[in-house]
């Protein structure tokens, strides 16, 4: 079906005992939404409550007057349907939470577990690290809430995209305000959706204004208009996409509608647009003077309270007594308060979890470690030798000089020379072959085989199921990236250039780094990111730069670069073995250069940095392309009698600070180089651990240092294009000589 | 039930609103939500909301009245409720809680303020009003004087601190009261001091004055003096969660010092001695012996001599422990009759003069890492490579140049300043005196006979050497020789016997001890399970040992259950030695260092490095034989370092 919109106010909704003599609800059922209302409804009163006597602190966006929403669409909602939730999330989670409980003892600890959240208590769902805009049970299906308006629509797009490729026949219902439908993510989101075709049904709660502007206007002087449409719906047009136009304010017709969606959704695999209109009762947060909207419009949508509505149903339908009703708000009412006690009464978070849950903890065995060390020495001397072979290898044309090389190589050191492009698809396909949540998304990824040709082959050795051409929006192959990863998928994403991250940057720092942390341990982001960086192609500041050191700046995250295809190889199977979100950026200028590489398997552990070359009197710490002119600058230094250390640090984040410092301990000098901007860089990071490192015997890394650290990176100017300048603006081998006889001497 | 309705924090930083205008009547019926004020922060213009479904009763502001957030504004209730009592506490203390004075206490004084007698002196301690300035009602003005005061100096002036009308004076001239006593009260014109307020306040001066028992939350807001500390019962050992008082050594009125003994507490694992952690008089005790009390609970308490403890605050202390408090009460004092002069509180040793070297000495951190290392002074050097600061090349040169000629004399020793001087008695440590005591308990009860062996050590040296390239720690020919007594140990099990009645137990697990010098004495805790783990396992966990040991941390559960002990002297020189068995235990270890020696093999001489072993063996327990085949297994084991 394609866009076409079903406006569904005004229309009859079906009476409650006509539902229930279809066999569709129970009485009970019908009861329960209105408990679920009155329990929203008092949470938020509660809180509102708490608030003012500061015991609650905080942001604090009320769900009051919008609760038939969630209730409706999680009573239409199936066990096993997953939901994404905003920074109005009170709603969403609570209505889930009774859903999934089981007894009246799991309901209340549900509403405890909320209260405690919100008061920051650690047996509040996310042990108090998210609290009320981030509120949310990760473990029952909830993608979780975001405080970046608009933030969580790509996750749900990618959790959709997972619920198809697992074929489990559940939906996503992704809620979200007017507001957000301005956001470039919503437009990402949606166009992104409807071309994936994914089970999503986008449930927009329209309660007229964005924080104070109105979406269509209002009377009152002073306001402007955040649109210059009525209604969201109409939006569904640029995708093709169908929508409906519901009231919010009643129950019954939210779950029919949401029904409706959610089955359209599922059998045809679908996105589709439901916009519920309704109204908040307080002001976006509570110190909000509501200046912007009159009393007379407030009277209006009050008498359309959904305790009302739903009420007046079930007298008039004598489906209940007016006793049996306060009888419900009396349980609510109680539910609410003996939550309030638990939370009150729930111990604080120990500051000396401060740092738990920020990554999944993760080691490697001694084995893994040992493997990497011997192997990859021998690489190195396999690639060393290879240059040499080739060099005196016989053969009419180039490449048949280069196939005997490389069959010698094979030969003498059972490894193949692979360039890093080639290293960096083996390592995808290894992967993808041994594990089916393995998929890749992003620009060109497919036909393409990737800008840089990083994805060659695998669409045809795949299929279009796991190597997914998206459209070119950046933040939504993240975020996408995020909630499958959320979902249970190993996803790579992949951006063209690393330059494009300032588009994406909000996925992945708050879905896909912070995810964990902020809902409380209970979430995992197995995500990798991968893209280049680096000058060398003349392309200018938009497709040039090195962002490690804003990646760096990441909790939750890992960073790594590297240098050589058998390092491309290893760590990128890590990475994408690694419950972890990794950023791999390799880097533009080497896609081309040759390697060895070991036939067996293998992986590099993530945070260890690799001794490329030995050396006495200097050490130069360095990663990504820098290896290789840090690597030609050591011979050159040879030649004048120095002997320089070369440290590939291969991951930045985790960053091997020790090898660095023992190597420092013997040579008492440092150099760093990086293609990164010199201020606030990575160098300076190296510098910073260096002096605090403390080896055993109580001295620091300071301590060794016998001249001041030299940090050689990326001028301060945007790369530029021409070639000379581009060339100047980063380290040369020319330049780390220098600066390592300057230092020496 | 009628409700107050008080003014709620309208926005984050709101800490008071004006009333702008008032929307309701008394009288008039509202609903939740309904406006009925408009009120103005230092933000904006906000409208305040019914919290209540009802009637107005009484509304207790006025337009124009600024008044802070929690404060009561209205009295809602139902159309026929009498709430004439509610108002009349309401505005009184427009904090009425039906809760006690204590409470109304901290609620009237949000809109009263007490003016309390300064400290006009550095050492004044207690005024004698002499003359009183104002009467109450008079309009006061902040820096008004208000009292002349007399005190052990001179006769001052007291000024307000305050601006309002004097509602009530609390003193009378002639009066003594000390520093902090409530003077008098000041408030709006219209404010209503009540009864119990001023009961309230008087009480607290009326405490101070006698030192009688006050309730606790009372003391609680009340400083202590300087000195007052509690002792607690510390954590003795890694697992201890509480103690049962064995015995009861310090005693009432009597000095104390740092270190010396309180009591005798019995763990789970041990008897163990709690030591006070402050000088001065033990003022109480709050536990009897034979009681079993947890962890943190205060136990004695500990005052400069002239600072009295009053009974309230004892019980306050002893509270504390039976209530789950784990927050450190302030420890209030009674001044009931104050200290004539206070004791000029001791002088911290001023810091000893820095070297005075004159001019800053430039150098990288790596040349003063390094000049340390070789003990050469960084000061005699001078810069040559790099005129601007030392590096180490500088350091090296020079430290060749001293060394070289040093060489060419004949052997002259350097030894650092003896530590003690002739003459001169130096204290036993604590450490010592159990040392002492266990030695001579040692050699009374334990008949020992000694078995001296030579180990070739040459293998496991290289061994190691090569084990340390990769292992993720360094691993010492401690740990070797440790992992070689637990396994034969294992074998030869009687040398972890001790006589139990007529029958030797043996050990339940093998744990060697290590003798550690540490800086006040000796200490040998033990490496525990070592039979069980790997040779890299031990040396970790004797890594993290030797380490805590040396900090001072080694609990009473890293002192128990061992069944032979290692002294190694090696470091020292040491050739072979004879230890002395640690009571507790069946025998111990001496070995001495590796030393290079020429070793005839088959008619050629091989420089071998050989290691001298002597084990000292309570001869209660195991028999000459049967420690000797012990003792060559150990040299087995040292000699096949793969098999460790
Ligand atoms: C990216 C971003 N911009 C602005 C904000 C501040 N903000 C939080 S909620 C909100 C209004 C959102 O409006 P809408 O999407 O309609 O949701 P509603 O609050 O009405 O439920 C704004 C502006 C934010 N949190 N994130
Ligand atoms: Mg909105």
């Amino acid at each position: 079906m394609s866009y076409k919109i079903d406006d569904k106010r005004g229309k009859k909704v079906p009476k409650i005992s006509e539902l229930i003599k279809k066999g569709q609800i129970t009485i009970d059922d019908a009861k329960d939404w209105l408990r679920t209302i009155y329990e929203i409804r008092f949470f938020e009163e509660k809180v509102f409550e708490l608030l003012g006597k500061n015991i609650i602190k905080g942001a604090s966006h009320l769900y009051a007057g919008e609760e038939a929403i969630a209730t409706g669409a999680l009573a239409a909602m199936e066990i096993g349907d997953v939901l994404g939730s905003t920074h109005r999330g009170h709603g969403h989670c609570g209505a889930s939470g009774n859903k999934y409980a089981e007894s009246e003892g799991e309901r209340q600890m549900h509403w405890n577990r909320m209260m405690a959240e919100l008061m920051g208590k650690e047996t509040g769902y996310c042990g108090g690290r998210g609290g009320s805009m981030h509120i949310a049970d990760v473990q029952k299906g909830n993608l979780g809430s975001t405080g970046i308006v608009g933030g969580n629509q790509p996750t749900a797009v990618g959790a959709a995209y997972a619920e198809k490729y697992k074929g489990t026949g559940k939906a996503v219902v992704s809620f979200f305000g007017d507001g957000a439908t301005n956001t470039g993510t919503f437009h990402e989101s949606m166009n992104m959706a409807s071309v994936l075709d994914v089970p999503l049904v986008a449930v927009v709660e329209n309660n007229l204004y964005g924080m104070s502007v109105p979406f269509s206007g209002s009377p009152i002087e002073g306001t402007v208009r955040a649109s210059n449409i009525e209604d969201v719906a109409v939006r569904a047009a640029a995708y093709n996409v169908p929508a409906m136009i519901i009231d919010g304010q009643d129950v019954v017709a939210v779950y029919l509608a949401m029904l409706e969606a959610l089955s359209y959704a599922k059998e045809n695999n679908k996105l589709i647009l439901v916009e519920a209109k309704t109204y908040r009762w307080y002001g976006h947060s509570r110190s909000d003077p509501r200046a912007y909207r009159t009393k007379e419009e407030e009277k209006i949508w009050r008498e359309r309270d959904p305790i009302i509505v739903l009420s007046e149903k079930l007298l008039s339908e004598k489906l209940a007594t007016q006793e049996e009703l306060d009888e419900i708000k009396a349980d609510a009412d109680k539910t609410i308060n003996d939550a309030t006690e638990f939370a009150l009464n729930s111990p604080w978070p120990d500051p000396k979890d401060l740092a738990k849950d920020v990554y999944v903890e993760e080691s490697y065995s001694q084995a893994q470690h040992s493997l990497d060390e011997d192997l990859s020495k021998k690489s190195l001397e396999a690639t060393d030798a290879f240059t040499k072979a080739l060099e005196s290898a016989e053969g009419k044309t180039k490449k048949e000089k280069s196939e005997n090389a490389k069959a010698k190589i094979k030969a003498d050191y059972k490894m193949d020379v692979l360039t890093m492009g080639e290293a960096v698809v083996a390592a995808q396909s290894e992967e993808m072959a041994k594990d089916k949540d393995v998929i890749i998304m992003g620009e060109d990824v497919g036909l393409y085989g990737g800008a840089y040709g990083a994805t060659k082959g695998l669409l045809a050795e795949f299929g279009p199921e796991r190597v997914i051409d998206t459209p070119i929006s950046e933040a939504a192959i993240v975020g996408s990236g995020v909630g499958a990863a959320i979902r249970g998928m190993r996803p790579i994403t992949e951006l063209m250039y690393i330059d494009f991250l300032t588009i994406a940057l909000d996925q992945l720092m708050h879905n896909a780094a912070f995810n964990r942390y902020m809902f409380g341990g209970h979430a995992k982001v197995p995500m990798v990111l991968r893209s280049e960086g680096g000058v060398g192609r003349c392309i200018a500041a938009h497709h040039s730069k090195s962002l490690e050191a804003w990646l760096m700046h990441i909790p939750g995250l890992y960073v790594v670069m590297p240098s050589t295809p058998y390092d491309a190889k290893g760590l990128l199977k890590a990475a994408i073995q690694s419950d972890n979100p990794v950023v791999f950026i390799e880097h533009k200028a080497t896609y081309g250069q040759l390697g060895a590489v070991p036939t067996q398997d293998y992986i590099i552990p993530l945070g260890k940095a690799d001794i490329k070359r030995e050396g006495s009197d200097v050490t130069i710490v360095t990663y990504s392309r820098m290896v290789m002119f840090a690597l030609e600058a050591a011979k050159e230094l040879e030649k004048q009698g120095i002997s320089a250390e070369v440290i590939d640090l291969r991951s930045l984040k985790p960053l091997d600070i020790e090898t660095v410092a023992n190597s420092v301990r013997k040579t008492g000098k440092m150099i760093t180089a990086c293609e990164g901007f010199r201020m606030a860089g990575s160098g300076a990071e190296v510098v910073r651990q260096l002096m605090e490192y403390t080896f055993d015997d109580g001295r620091t890394g300071f301590d060794y240092l016998d001249a001041a650290p030299v940090n050689l990176a990326a001028e301060d100017v945007p790369p530029p294009m021409s070639e000379p300048l581009e060339l100047a603006s980063i380290p040369s081998i020319d330049s780390i000589v220098a600066a390592a006889k300057n230092i020496v001497a | 039930m009628a409700k107050e309705v008080r003014l709620p924090q309208l926005g984050q930083t709101m800490e008071e609103g004006t009333f702008v205008s008032i929307l309701v009547e008394e009288g008039s019926q509202v609903s939740k939500g309904d406006v009925l004020f408009e009120v103005e922060t230092d933000k904006a213009t906000l409208e305040m909301e019914s919290p209540e479904d009802g009637f107005i009763k009484k509304i207790l502001v006025k337009p124009g009245e600024t008044l802070e957030v929690g404060a009561i504004v209205a009295i809602i209730g139902e159309e026929n409720e009498d709430v004439e009592d509610m108002i009349q506490t309401s505005s009184d203390s427009n904090g009425a809680d039906d809760s006690s004075s204590a409470q109304a206490k901290t609620a009237e004084s949000e809109t009263l303020k007490v003016i309390t007698l300064p400290q006009l002196g550095q050492t004044m301690e207690e005024g004698t009003i002499v003359n009183i300035l104002v009467k109450e009602g008079d309009n006061i003005a902040k820096g008004d004087v208000i009292l002349e005061v007399e005190t052990d100096k001179a006769t001052l002036e007291m000024e307000s601190t305050q601006e309002g009308v004097l509602k009530k004076l609390l003193v009378k001239s002639g009066d003594t009261i000390p520093v902090d006593a409530p003077v008098a009260i000041i408030g709006k014109e219209d404010d209503v001091v009540s009864q119990d307020y001023i009961d309230s306040l008087l009480s607290g001066k009326a405490d101070a004055n006698s030192g009688e028992s006050t309730t606790a939350s009372e003391v609680q807001s009340e400083q202590a003096p300087e000195g007052v500390k509690v002792l607690e019962l510390p954590q003795l050992g890694q697992t201890m969660e509480e103690g049962t008082i064995v015995s009861i050594i310090a005693e009432v009125g009597k000095t104390i010092a740092k270190g010396d003994v309180v009591l005798e507490v019995e763990t789970d694992k041990a008897t163990l001695e709690m030591e006070s952690t402050a000088d001065g008089v033990v003022k109480a005790i709050l536990v009897e012996a034979g009681e079993t009390i947890p962890v943190d609970t205060p136990v004695a308490i500990v005052a400069p001599v002239d600072v009295e403890i009053s009974q309230a605050y004892i019980d306050s202390i002893k509270n504390s422990a039976s209530s789950d408090t784990t927050e450190a009460k302030p420890a209030p004092v009674a001044p009931a009759k104050p200290a004539p002069v206070a004791k000029p509180a001791p002088v911290a040793a001023a810091p000893k003069a820095t070297a005075a070297s004159g001019n800053k000495i430039f150098a990288s951190p790596r040349a003063k890492t390094v000049a340390k290392e070789l003990g050469v002074n960084i000061a005699d050097i001078k810069a040559t490579k790099d005129p601007l600061r030392i590096k180490e090349v500088d350091v090296r040169n020079y430290a060749s140049t001293i060394a070289s000629p040093a060489k060419d004399e004949s052997a002259v020793i350097e030894m650092p300043q003896p530590e003690h001087q002739l003459g001169e008695r130096v204290a036993l440590t604590r450490m010592q005196k159990v040392v002492a005591q266990r030695m001579v308990e040692s050699k009374q009860n334990i008949p020992c006979f000694y078995l001296n062996s030579v180990v070739d050590m040459t293998e496991l040296v290289a061994f190691r050497a090569k084990l340390n390239k990769t292992a993720p720690v360094k691993v010492s020919f401690n740990d070797f020789i440790i992992r070689a007594l637990g396994i034969a140990v294992k074998q030869f099990p009687i040398m972890a016997g001790q006589i139990v009645g007529d029958d030797i137990k043996i050990a339940d697990s093998i744990s060697v001890g290590l003798a550690i010098a540490v800086e006040d004495g000796l200490i040998a805790p033990m490496s525990k399970d070592v039979d069980k783990k790997s040779l890299i396992e031990v040396a970790q966990y004797n890594q993290d040992l030797i380490a805590r040991a040396k900090s001072g941390q080694i609990s009473p559960d890293d002192l128990s259950g061992g069944c032979i002990t290692l002294s190694n002297l090696g470091a020292f020189g040491i050739e072979s030695f004879i230890p002395i068995v640690v009571p507790g235990q069946c025998s111990i270890l001496g070995t001495g260092w590796i030393k290079d020696e020429l070793v005839p093999q088959n008619g050629n001489i091989l420089i071998r490095k050989l290691m001298k072993m002597t084990l000292s063996v309570d001869h209660k327990i195991a028999n000459g034989a049967y420690a000797a085949q012990f003792l060559d297994y150990v040299r087995k084991l040292l000699e096949n370092p793969a098999s460790l």
